[in-house]
């Protein structure tokens, strides 16, 4: 189709789509007006059953830990269709000259920017394994907790030093944090059918509501999320960032 | 039932290892430990139909989260034979196409399998669950797998064009697939299938219903690739590696129509059950344009693979009015027709993988006369080609008589016309590449406009061989066999008939989800009709006559008027015309699809 046509054509059906998807939305309880049973359930279960004061992380990874398991596959499939999409072909290398991989555009930052970016790894790891562990406790967790704790080498990738960022998170290691994260998580859902009969069914010691030790199954899922997490966006990001910096030619 | 879960498990877990581990292992065991998952999948999932199918299906409560005063909490497995024959037909299938890849790729490591398995899991997560937002879930999972699949063979530029159109095609739908979702779980507060059901209960639709039930409908179809949101597909098939190609034409696209069904007569059979005409009418009008569509598509290709792609696109018309008809007996027709078009389908695919390994083109003309040096691939070529177009009494046959049957219950004498053409066009299609294989017909074709596409496919392998290893054969050949013999065991398709009785069923469904209360009314089985033999052998001699019309009609043309020849060629040119595999295209005509569907229900349904 032309410009126009599509154009037009976008025009006439975008507009009955919105027409029909404010009809539809009409039909929406006004805004706080809550019905529902489920959330006053989940509200009452928390505490009393699973010993977590969390419910988000309560419904991820207990009540609906199996929608979690599909989710955190849907990051860890997403990560290997990268790696399958950028690999090396024949005729491709990798850069060997070090010092221009380091001259990207951060090389040549300031100072301080430098000290800046070095100085956070650290905070970023403590908060980030912070966040994974007291996601049954506040609101945060493996997900969240993740991203926070891939989000670490990037410092020393902003400071302009991006092999030191591979040298800090080694591509293997990274890549072992994703499968194994996923596999772990795999195995504590069929864990809970060899030990408690039911898959995905939480039989680790409660604890005490609001300690460390405490949700049964919430912190474990936690955590092997965050592997899986970590690994598997540092897997993505230092391969879009190997096609940029690195991998020079072709075929042909 | 303790092994509920495990077809979604264990794939998944065996993925991660062969992930962690996919720079030592060496090719053999990559292969053994992917191909012995699907073999265990299979296991287990007909162990599953096998306790369900004797009119016990049950729902596993995850995490044990059972519902409470009959509210769901957690997420249910809701498994009965429809759900857990179609997971079984999936693994059969993707074990069929692992088994294939053994000799199919020189260069692949563990991420092919483990992105497989992960496929796998996925396909048989979406069949058993009983959960709409897991649903969703596991069709993004599909989705996040399918779009690396296609484009595998990222040296050429048509994989990864067609991996774009794939995935940006299936997000919208899938923005519209959450979209619905979220409606319905404003208005009920949930999101089992069978708890939002019986929260709807039989209150007359209103808008927000309509919209949602649209929004749903048509993010599924998306996936099923019914038209005007089809485009993708052709794309897609086309590009991806034969064995892949295999599970998006034999599986993943039937997953979509399946989820139309469940989600009809789990949530919306009660609140639409006033208005089941006017749903059947336009469920039937996009079905019945997809199917002439897929048809006319499908015998105008010469790249062997698009050609195909059509002839899926064709079959899903089929499988829309099918289920469109909104009848136990339709149902259960696509059920035995997916069975049987699936089978047939994939072994095609795989036939054209056979060529393309050895001939490195899939384009007809190009390969005219090379079938000689592969005699059996031509013959297996053919067999599948006599079976798409339903003839009698392969399990084709007995799908379509059950579809014509439904038809004519329901009110449209003519639907089975609409089967016949789309049998004729997509057989007669393979048909006449069989010919052409074998060196009949004219080599050189009457306007070169499509060569360049189908081969640049070239550069999946390096050279020409003199060799096809027996296994790449040998895989068709039992699949072709299957697709035959299935409809004939005894007890297979009356089975299948009280298994959709069963599946439509709402109040059932309801009460043996949320209570444990099995009971259904009873289902019927039918008989095969003198006039379905007439209209599938018509069909078969149809094809037969297309494929004759295709190798040797060129100089008919010259006899016949112009006037009349004029206007066929300028309508299959403009049909061509449009795709374009242009994104942008695509996405506008998703939305005019969207906007049909949503506007029809909005003002007929009401």
């Amino acid at each position: 189709m032309s410009r126009r046509a599509r154009l037009a054509l976008f025009a006439l059906a975008g507009g009955g789509l919105a027409a029909v998807l404010v009809i539809g939305f009409t039909g929406l309880p006004d805004f706080g007006a809550y019905h529902g049973v489920y959330g006053r359930i989940i509200d009452g279960i928390g505490v009393t059953l699973r010993h977590g004061t969390d419910l988000i992380t309560l419904l991820n990874f207990d009540v609906r830990a199996f929608d979690t398991l599909g989710e955190e596959f849907i990051l860890f499939a997403s990560v290997l269709g990268i790696v399958l999409i950028l690999r090396q072909l024949r005729g491709e290398r990798q850069e060997p000259h070090k010092e221009e991989a380091e001259e990207h555009s951060f090389a040549r930052a300031s100072a301080a920017l430098r000290t800046l970016a070095l100085g956070l790894v650290p905070a970023i790891v403590a908060i980030g394994v912070y966040i994974v562990v007291h996601g049954q406790i506040t609101p945060g967790g493996g997900f969240q907790g993740g991203v926070i704790l891939a989000a670490a080498p990037l410092g020393a990738f902003l400071a302009g030093r991006y092999l030191s960022m591979k040298a800090i998170a080694p591509h293997l290691l990274i890549e072992w944090g994703d499968a194994i994260g996923a596999a772990g998580y795999a195995l504590l859902g069929l864990s809970g059918l060899v030990f408690a009969g039911i898959f995905l069914r939480n039989y680790i010691p409660l604890g005490t509501p609001g300690h460390l030790l405490s949700g049964g199954q919430l912190d474990v899922a936690s955590v092997f999320v965050g592997l899986e997490v970590s690994g598997a966006f540092l897997v993505a990001w230092t391969q879009f960032l190997d096609q940029a910096m690195l991998v020079r030619g072709g075929q042909q | 039932m303790h092994i509920a879960a495990l077809p979604v498990f264990i794939p998944l877990l065996a993925a991660a290892m062969l992930v962690a581990f996919r720079h030592w292992a060496p090719r053999v065991l990559n292969d053994a430990v992917a191909t012995g998952v699907g073999a265990a999948v299979v296991v287990l999932c007909a162990l599953l139909l096998a306790h369900t199918a004797h009119g016990r299906p049950f729902a596993y409560w995850m995490g044990g989260w059972r519902p409470s005063h009959s509210v769901a909490i957690g997420i249910s497995l809701s498994i009965d034979p429809i759900g857990a024959g179609l997971a079984t037909y999936m693994a059969v299938l993707v074990t069929a196409a692992l088994i294939y890849s053994w000799r199919y790729f020189d260069a692949v490591d563990g991420l092919y399998h483990a992105l497989m398995l992960v496929f796998l899991a996925a396909m048989a997560g979406f069949s058993l669950t009983g959960d709409l937002f897991n649903l969703a879930v596991f069709f993004e999972l599909m989705g996040a797998v399918a779009y690396a699949l296609t484009a595998y063979k990222i040296e050429e530029k048509g994989p990864i064009q067609g991996g774009i159109n794939f995935a940006i095609s299936n997000s919208v739908g899938a923005y519209a697939i959450f979209t619905g979702i979220a409606l319905l779980y404003a208005r009920t507060g949930a999101l089992n299938m069978a708890q939002i059901g019986a929260t709807l209960g039989h209150h007359h639709a209103d808008p927000l219903v309509l919209v949602a039930m649209s929004l749903l409908f048509i993010g599924f179809l998306t996936k099923a690739a019914a038209v005007p949101v089809h485009f993708w597909l052709a794309d897609a098939h086309a590009v991806a590696p034969a064995p892949v190609s295999v599970l998006f034409s034999g599986v993943m696209v039937e997953l979509g129509i399946y989820a139309v069904a469940r989600l009809y007569w789990t949530i919306f059979a009660g609140p639409l059950g006033p208005h089941v005409e006017e749903l059947r009418a336009i469920l039937i009008a996009f079905g019945t344009l997809t199917a002439l569509w897929g048809a006319v598509m499908c015998f105008s290709q010469r790249h062997l693979k698009r050609l195909l792609a059509f002839s899926t696109i064709s079959h899903v018309g089929m499988f829309v009015c099918g289920i469109g008809l909104l009848s136990a007996k339709g149902l259960a027709g696509v059920a035995v027709y997916v069975i049987g078009h699936g089978f047939t389908k994939a072994a095609l695919f795989m036939l054209s993988g056979v060529l393309l390994h050895r001939f490195r083109t899939i384009d007809e003309f190009d390969l005219h006369g090379k079938g000689r040096e592969l005699p059996w691939a031509v013959v297996l070529f053919a067999v599948g080609g006599l079976l798409l177009s339903a003839i009698p009494v392969a399990t084709l046959f007995f799908g379509k008589s059950l579809l014509d049957g439904a038809a004519l219950d329901g009110g449209y004498p003519w639907l089975p016309a609409i089967f016949v053409i789309s049998s004729m066009f997509t057989g007669g299609a393979v048909l006449r590449v069989s010919g052409r294989l074998l060196g009949w017909g004219p080599s050189q074709p009457a306007d070169e406009r499509q060569a360049a596409a189908a081969r640049e496919e070239e550069a999946e392998e390096e050279a020409p061989r003199e060799y096809t290893p027996p296994l790449m054969l040998l895989v068709p050949a039992v699949l072709l066999l299957g697709a035959i013999v299935i409809g004939l065991i005894p007890g297979a398709v009356p089975g299948i008939e009280i298994a959709a009785g069963h599946f439509h069923d709402h109040t059932a469904y309801i009460n043996w989800v949320l209570h444990g209360h099995v009971h259904f009314a009873p289902a019927s089985t039918s008989h095969v009709e003198g006039f379905d033999y007439a209209y599938a052998g018509g069909a078969t001699l149809g094809a037969i006559a297309l494929a004759a019309l295709g190798l040797f009609g060129r100089p008919l043309k010259r006899h016949l008027p112009h006037l009349l020849l004029q206007p066929v060629v300028v309508a299959v040119g403009g049909l061509r015309e449009l795709h374009s595999g242009h994104i942008g295209d695509y996405i506008a005509w998703w939305t005019a699809g969207a906007a049909a569907l949503g506007g029809a229900s909005l003002i007929f349904l009401r």
